[in-house]
């Protein structure tokens, strides 16, 4: 059986930030207890359809996951575990804010078997902080390393995003400096993206607000690839970063086309060339598993044409790239001669600029 | 039995767009009866929908009131400078003419132009004001204006009100009084001139008709002389309003004939009809010219698809607008499509709009050029596509068209008026003042300075005081140069364009800015150049895209970051290419439509 990964999906944060447009709610915490219940509930559900199926990852994402209790954290990890086949050396990953977590909490979560730690820092710049509608500050972001170093981690990832309203080509640079400083062991930088159902993407769309110039952020991408590249983080994915051999088990299942089980409101599933997707409304998922069925909302799949699609795009996304062999010539030669792919004995890999113009990539092979 | 021949008065109304000519043809079938009140409505004679809602008339028609004893013809006139040939075969078909000017608009540039026209044809003028009973009216001031104009009395200016009805009876009075009967031998060999043609899904061409001399019976074998066409009639009748058969039409009569015809261009207005054989007269009647396209512009479907569409659309079109015509056209920037010439913009205006409506078509059309004759050694060849142009000043010399337009403005506005032509290549002829506050002037303009902006021009300037009417007035050398927009070295044939040399560098660089705006970016630079010939006159670059990827692409993002490709994909398959360049269709579309939007309006 294929090795497969485990999301669960935990809708509760502290603040929503203007840029975000994942299925989170500020001020749902009453709702806690119960949503705890149905996790654990839909995972019993789910279980007979991934018997014999090994689970080598397991991640907790959100929302902010931090924000639920160590002991919830523990007795959901024992669930999964007692109900699927999770491997005893998995990786298990949960998200955390700074400002959500101190030396205590952390011990608390890694006790429970969180044992890597994926934390929101985004920038070290006070004003783009302020302009993403972060909450913390630049010096929760060290502390919050220091208190996970001080818990025993010795697997953490810095979330950093890049293009924001304000930032500089200077401040990015330091943000980048500073997140090398801290010596993490992985590092994930986005550029910032205008997602229109979110208060951001409605000021851009009303002129309130500029949209990210993609020049600036192809300039910022080459530094991150630059500074990160000369500090011994190899570039793995797209907007991904590890020390040799802390690459994220889990989220490279996304992308090597593994099977994966979502548990949780909205949280998404795959396998064989099916794709399915949980109900949204934390609400709605509490009441449909209460009810004792799985909470899908909604599944696609994925014809031979579809599956390839993912399949080029993907690939290249993870920097493996594509054989040379699935296409004719003509639908590669020219981006190899314009420097957005190389063909290294066979296989077309993206180059820095060419990772830049995936969908134009693509497109342009798979046309 | 036809009317006896001193019983006739074959007349028209001149007059300028919104004077009232439709809403005093409405009184006259009331007051004569000849539509029944509960059948009236308004703009009666204006059959079209098209014609009703613009309010204008683009078919000249006949109807026949009987008005004591007496058979009045009134001959409905095009209102157009497009239509200045329709207009002149009319008045051709008449004996006199109603001079309708508005009381509080006063004398306007299209009433002088087709009021010389019908002098000129010999027609007898019965001037009369309309609108009187408008507060803004100035019958007094407008009298003496007219009056001065025709040389006559103040006190011969009738004065009606088309909408209340007020003085329609006497203007009829003075029609029957004023307008000499036709004269014509009823014996004589058949001359009738066709004054307007019509097609009718059923019964084919149907043509409107002046018998000038002999009788046109209803059945006959007729012969067309320009086309030398025979056909078998079947039915002459009077338009009484709606269609009446009658035996014959005699000698200064008016009305209808279905004449057996499948197709227009086999009967055209100006042309004469007679009886085929040895009974046929000898002679046309004077003054018959083909219809002659003066704008041309490529028309496309927007969707590839509706090629075959559009053809049988044109086709079918043709069949009821002899001055229509038209040759496949390709572009690489628009497809399959066509060249289509016209009489004026208001007919591509008319044409483009039937086309849609009618065939449901979705058009983009080029903007509109005239034609260019380019002389080189002993060669002369006519462009009427930019594209067919020699680059590069390869020639000895080109001519374009010009016209003699006659401009009516109020004085205030006199030095914004010769700013205007002046800025658009005109040359004063003479000047004239109607009023100590009206002027009337007289230029040259090339064509081609008219079909762009010229009339929204003068409007604006003017706050829509001042009124144009011009006629062709043949070709005239100018220094004319054929400028091309290139995409990355290859040129767009639909963004070429002849233009004054003075005005070739404004045109290239407003091109390139705003293909520049709407031309995405692609994987390498691409210049967007103005040229002429080998000279480039304007630059600018779209630069080379270097970010186009989704930053995140975790398990919910996978099936919406592939349905974005999808998307795109489908994007790139309706590309066009220039060269190496792809450009959505929706680009050239918007570039044409933003120079539609600067120029061609009435």
């Amino acid at each position: 059986m294929t090795d497969a990964g485990v999301y669960v999906h935990v809708p509760f944060c502290l603040t929503r930030c203007g840029y975000c447009d994942f299925n989170a709610y500020e001020g749902l915490d009453a709702l806690k207890p119960t949503y705890q219940q149905a996790l654990l509930r839909e995972i019993e559900l789910a279980a007979p359809g991934w018997a014999g199926t090994p689970f080598v990852s397991v991640f907790l994402g959100g929302g902010t996951p931090t924000t639920t209790a160590p002991a919830d954290l523990r007795a959901l990890l024992v669930h999964l575990r007692d109900r699927l086949d999770v491997a005893d050396d998995a990786e298990i990953t949960i998200e955390a804010n700074p400002d959500t977590v101190d030396v205590d909490s952390l011990r608390a979560i890694r006790d429970a078997g969180f044992d890597r730690l994926s934390m929101g820092a985004q920038s070290f710049d006070t004003a783009v902080l302020a302009s993403l509608e972060r909450i913390h500050q630049p010096a929760s972001v060290r502390a919050a390393i220091a208190a996970a170093r001080g818990a025993g981690y010795d697997n953490v990832n810095l979330d950093l995003i890049y293009g924001t309203e304000g930032e500089s080509i200077e401040s990015w640079e330091r943000t980048v400096h500073e997140a090398i400083g801290l010596a993490p062991e992985h590092i994930s930088a986005y550029a910032l993206t205008i997602e229109p159902a979110t208060p951001l993407g409605r000021q851009v769309a009303a002129g309130t607000r500029a949209a990210p110039d993609p020049d600036v952020q192809a300039d910022m991408f080459q530094i991150a690839c630059d500074l990160l590249g000369d500090a011994g983080y190899r570039h793995y994915e797209i907007s991904n970063w590890a020390k040799p051999g802390y690459e994220c088990k889990h989220n490279l299942g996304y992308w090597e086309r593994r099977p994966y089980l979502g548990v949780g409101a909205g949280a998404h599933s795959y396998r064989d060339d099916v794709r399915w997707w949980n109900v949204r409304p934390p609400e709605a998922y509490i009441e449909t598993v209460g009810r004792g069925e799985l909470p899908i909302g909604g599944s696609e799949s994925l014809d031979p044409s579809d599956a390839y699609l993912e399949e080029v795009f993907l690939k290249l996304r993870i920097l493996e790239g594509v054989p040379a062999s699935w296409f004719e010539p003509d639908r590669y030669e020219r981006f190899v001669a314009n420097g957005l792919l190389e063909d290294e004995f066979g296989q077309l890999v993206p180059t820095e600029r060419g990772m830049l113009l995936l969908n134009e990539l693509v497109l342009g092979l798979t046309a | 039995m036809p009317t006896d021949i001193s019983h006739i008065r074959n007349f028209c109304i001149v007059a300028h767009i919104d004077h009232g000519k439709s809403t005093l043809a409405d009184r006259m079938l009331e007051l004569t009866h000849t539509v029944e009140g509960r059948n009236m409505r308004a703009q009666y004679l204006d059959r079209m929908d098209l014609e009703r809602e613009r309010g204008i008339t683009i078919k000249a028609q006949a109807v026949r009131l009987l008005h004591d004893g007496y058979e009045l013809n009134l001959i409905d006139t095009p209102g157009h400078v497009d239509f200045t040939y329709e207009v002149s075969r009319s008045l051709a078909a008449c004996e006199g003419a109603i001079l309708l000017v508005d009381a509080a608009q006063g004398l306007e540039a299209q009433t002088l132009a087709n009021y010389h026209l019908a002098r000129d044809a010999g027609l007898v003028i019965v001037p009369a004001l309309n609108k009187i009973d408008l507060p803004a009216a100035e019958p007094d001031q407008r009298a003496d204006e007219l009056a001065k104009l025709l040389g006559v009395d103040p006190d011969e200016i009738l004065r009606v009100s088309a909408k209340s009805g007020e003085g329609v009876q006497a203007l009829l009075r003075a029609v029957v009084d004023k307008v000499p009967a036709p004269t014509g031998d009823a014996e004589a060999p058949l001359q009738a001139l066709i004054f307007d043609s019509a097609f009718d899904t059923y019964r084919g061409v149907i043509t409107y008709v002046r018998v000038k001399e002999g009788r046109l019976p209803s059945r006959a074998t007729i012969k067309m002389f320009a086309t030398n066409v025979t056909s078998e009639a079947e039915e002459a009748g009077v338009m009484a309003p709606e269609a009446t058969p009658v035996d014959a039409l005699g000698p200064g009569e008016v009305g209808y004939l279905v004449t057996g015809l499948k197709d227009v261009h086999q009967a055209k207005v100006g042309d004469t009809i007679t009886l085929a054989g040895k009974h046929g007269a000898p002679q046309p009647l004077p003054g018959y010219r083909e219809p002659k396209p003066m704008v041309w512009s490529g028309l496309f479907p927007a969707d590839g698809s509706d090629y075959s569409e559009l053809r049988e659309a044109l086709d079918k079109l043709k069949l009821s607008d002899s001055a229509l015509v038209y040759e496949p056209e390709t572009s690489q920037a628009l497809g399959f499509g066509f060249r289509v010439g016209f009489l004026g913009l208001l007919h591509m205006d008319i044409v483009r709009e039937r086309l849609e409506r009618e065939f449901d078509l979705e058009l983009i059309s080029t903007a509109p050029n005239v034609e260019f004759h380019v002389f080189k050694g002993a060669d002369e060849i006519v462009v009427h596509n930019p594209a067919e142009m020699p680059p590069g000043g390869d020639y000895d010399r080109v001519e374009e068209p010009v016209v003699y337009a006659t401009v009516i403005t109020p004085s205030d506005y006199l030095g914004a008026v010769f700013e205007l032509c002046q800025s658009r290549r005109g040359e004063q002829v003479d000047m004239e003042y109607l009023t100590p506050e009206r002027i009337e002037v007289h230029y040259v303009l090339p064509l081609a300075e008219i079909v762009f902006d010229f009339f929204d021009q003068l409007k604006s300037r003017t706050r829509g005081y001042a009124s144009l009417d011009y006629e062709p007035w043949g070709y005239q050398e100018a220094k004319l140069v054929r400028v091309d927009v290139l995409l990355h070295g290859e040129p767009v044939d639909a963004f070429s364009s002849v233009i004054h040399r003075d005005k070739a560098y404004e045109y290239g660089k407003r091109m390139t800015e705003r293909l520049k705006e709407l031309i995405p970016r692609q994987l390498f630079d691409v210049a967007v150049q103005a040229a002429i010939g080998s000279k480039v006159i304007a630059r600018e670059t779209v630069k080379a895209k270097r970010k186009d990827v989704l930053a995140k692409c975790y398990g919910g993002d996978i099936t919406r970051k592939r349905k974005l490709l999808e998307t795109q994909k489908k994007g790139k398959e309706r590309m066009r290419r220039v060269g190496k360049v792809d450009v959505p269709q929706d680009a050239f579309i918007q570039a044409l439509r933003v120079d539609e939007k600067a120029g061609a309006k009435r």
